[in-house]
């Protein structure tokens, strides 16, 4: 018992250590965005001596720091509702027609897309949203809602097999409910656990997503989103990292509040989405 | 009304159908089309070559050290991920107070973006570590790690670790705590010692989480890209240059359109093998649960 004992208070001590790792970075991009770069050449490390907001303010300032916040929301923002809308529905239809060879193959056709690495596509979709014309934020979402469609409909399905009984939409059939209706009214509400999980794994990948923005944004300054700003911010600071701080806070400062009311879901929506991918 | 209600569920899924023939089936079979010519990615002239690019890739030590380079930092990375993720759960399942407080803390780098990660730690390599090597007066510490061709490699593993373990820490602290306990406390009382409890009653527990975990670091390792792009774009010299990156340069940095399209399809053989693993090992993680 006397060893249990011991051997909590040794993991809190290693934990304790632990946790100055992952936020010891985190403090100093805070305290560096609040100095002056004077202040921050004399010593790294100390507290500022008073609260600088002139990064901030060049920051914002200096470029369309709000617009491209705006980009980043919009972006999400409309995906995610394009993905809640799309997906289930989507996977409803296999569900309920798995013995029908067309249903089936959508399903295996998806399914192989979780295999697929993001390189793969990456060069002829680029191409593609050239010639479509696409290289713009409606291009960009209508790729985010069809790569959500792989994993997505995959979890999806499996819920609604495990979950949703058939007899109760045969019940609003006799009553004359339309298949549409049927769905939004019925099934849809049932799936809220699932599309809770999959709004949360999608809106962080999007927001936090580079790759597809560089490919397809980063010739248009206007419609940058936040993560191709910071990246493209990193010519302007080269004489003053503490301007680099300052866009750092800023661009962890909203995902910081998300995280810190939603904290339970997130967790578990996050880890639960990585198991089942 | 009957006869359109007949055909709603292939309705239902026709705009997914739409968006993904168009935006990844099609695109898919072009890429391999694009591998099998010459085309540089802008001209309108493109010449069919058959597996030319596949016999220049072999034969191209570029792509030899980058492959040998991103295999190295996704075992790295596996095997770091694995000990360390299993410490830090086994230690966060020890502590009776402040649980929580903890898990969330060390969860909290999982939701920055890696561009964000990597700048910041970019920043701090150059401006607060060598700060930190003068005071301690450690020479090795005094110099920028990642312009530095011996340590750079490290520079790149700590911090994709500082974020890519948060994740598994909690993956691997689940599985810990879905260990009957009754089970711990018969083998303690028949005096096994606490490696015989872990290896014996913990162990078969903490199996199918494993798979996942190594197979999904794994993934990402192999296709890394927002990392280097952020803290060192492929250097000091081409040291660095993942796979992922390699193929972005190819493609639109230096022109090579179907040259880097061969590549992305070794990539997809490579992820294809180890995601056909992962699914196994899913399957199995399913009859277990």
């Amino acid at each position: 018992m006397a060893n249990d004992k011991k051997l909590s208070g040794l993991s809190m001590a290693l934990l304790t250590a632990g946790l100055v790792i992952v936020f010891l970075p985190l403090y100093l991009t805070l305290i560096t965005a609040f100095k002056t770069s004077k202040e921050s050449a004399r010593d790294f490390f100390s507290f500022p001596s008073e609260l600088y907001w002139g990064n901030f303010l060049e920051v914002v300032g200096s470029n369309n720091f709000v617009q491209f916040f705006m980009n980043s929301i919009v972006i999400t923002a409309v995906s995610i509702v394009l993905i809640t809308l799309i997906v289930p529905l989507t996977a409803y239809a296999i569900s309920r027609n798995m013995n029908k060879w067309y249903y089936k193959t959508l399903f295996v056709l998806f399914i192989v897309g979780i295999i697929i690495p993001f390189q793969v596509i990456m060069l002829p979709v680029t191409k593609l949203m050239t010639q479509l014309d696409l290289l713009n934020r409606p291009g960009l979402i209508l790729l985010y809602v069809t790569y959500a469609l792989t994993q997505g409909v995959f979890l999806y399905v499996g819920y609604i097999k495990t979950s949703i009984p058939k007899e109760l939409e045969e019940a609003a059939y006799v009553d004359g409910c339309s298949k549409f209706r049927t769905y939004r009214s019925i099934i849809f509400p049932l799936l809220n656990p699932l599309t809770a999980t999959i709004i949360i794994i999608n809106a962080f990948w999007i927001w936090n997503d580079f790759l597809l923005p560089l490919l397809i944004l980063n010739k248009s300054e206007a419609m940058w989103t936040l993560p191709l700003f910071q990246y493209n911010f990193k010519s302007q600071y080269t004489f003053n990292y503490n301007l680099a701080f300052a866009s750092f806070v800023l661009t962890i400062v909203p995902i910081m509040l998300v995280f810190m009311v939603f904290q339970k879901q997130i967790i578990a929506g996050l880890t639960g989405g990585a198991v089942k991918s | 009304m009957k006869t359109i209600d007949k055909y709603s569920h292939f309705l239902f899924t026709l705009p997914a159908l739409l968006l993904y023939s168009l935006f990844f089936i099609y695109p898919m079979i072009n890429g391999f089309l694009y591998s099998l010519t010459d085309w540089d990615g802008l001209s309108t002239d493109k010449q069919f070559v058959g597996f030319t690019n596949y016999w220049k890739l072999v034969q191209d030590d570029r792509i030899v050290d980058s492959l040998g380079f991103t295999f190295k930092y996704a075992l790295a990375l596996v095997i770091a991920t694995v000990i360390l993720a299993l410490v830090i759960a086994l230690l966060l399942n020890r502590i009776r107070r402040f649980q929580s407080f903890f898990r969330t803390s060390y969860f909290f780098p999982a939701v920055l973006s890696m561009i964000t990660v990597g700048l910041i730690w970019n920043q701090l390599f150059a401006h607060a570590i060598p700060d930190i090597g003068k005071a301690i007066g450690s020479e090795m510490l005094s110099r920028n790690l990642l312009s530095d061709p011996n340590w750079v490699f490290y520079g790149i593993l700590f911090v994709s670790l500082w974020q890519g373990l948060a994740i598994p820490i909690l993956l691997f602290l689940a599985a810990l705590q879905s260990v009957p306990k009754d089970l711990l406390e018969a083998a303690s009382l028949d005096g096994a010692s606490l490696f015989q409890r872990f290896r014996s009653v913990v162990m078969p527990f903490l199996i199918p989480v494993l798979n996942m975990i190594v197979i999904l670091t794994a993934k990402s390792g192999l296709t890394a890209f927002d990392y280097i792009v952020a803290m060192t774009g492929g250097g000091p010299g081409r040291m660095t240059e993942s796979v992922g990156l390699l193929v972005y340069n190819f493609a639109f940095q230096e022109f090579k359109f179907s040259y880097a399209s061969a590549l992305a399809m070794v990539i997809f053989v490579i992820i294809g093998i180890i995601s056909i693993v992962q699914i196994r090992s899913l399957s199995r993680y399913e009859v277990n649960a």
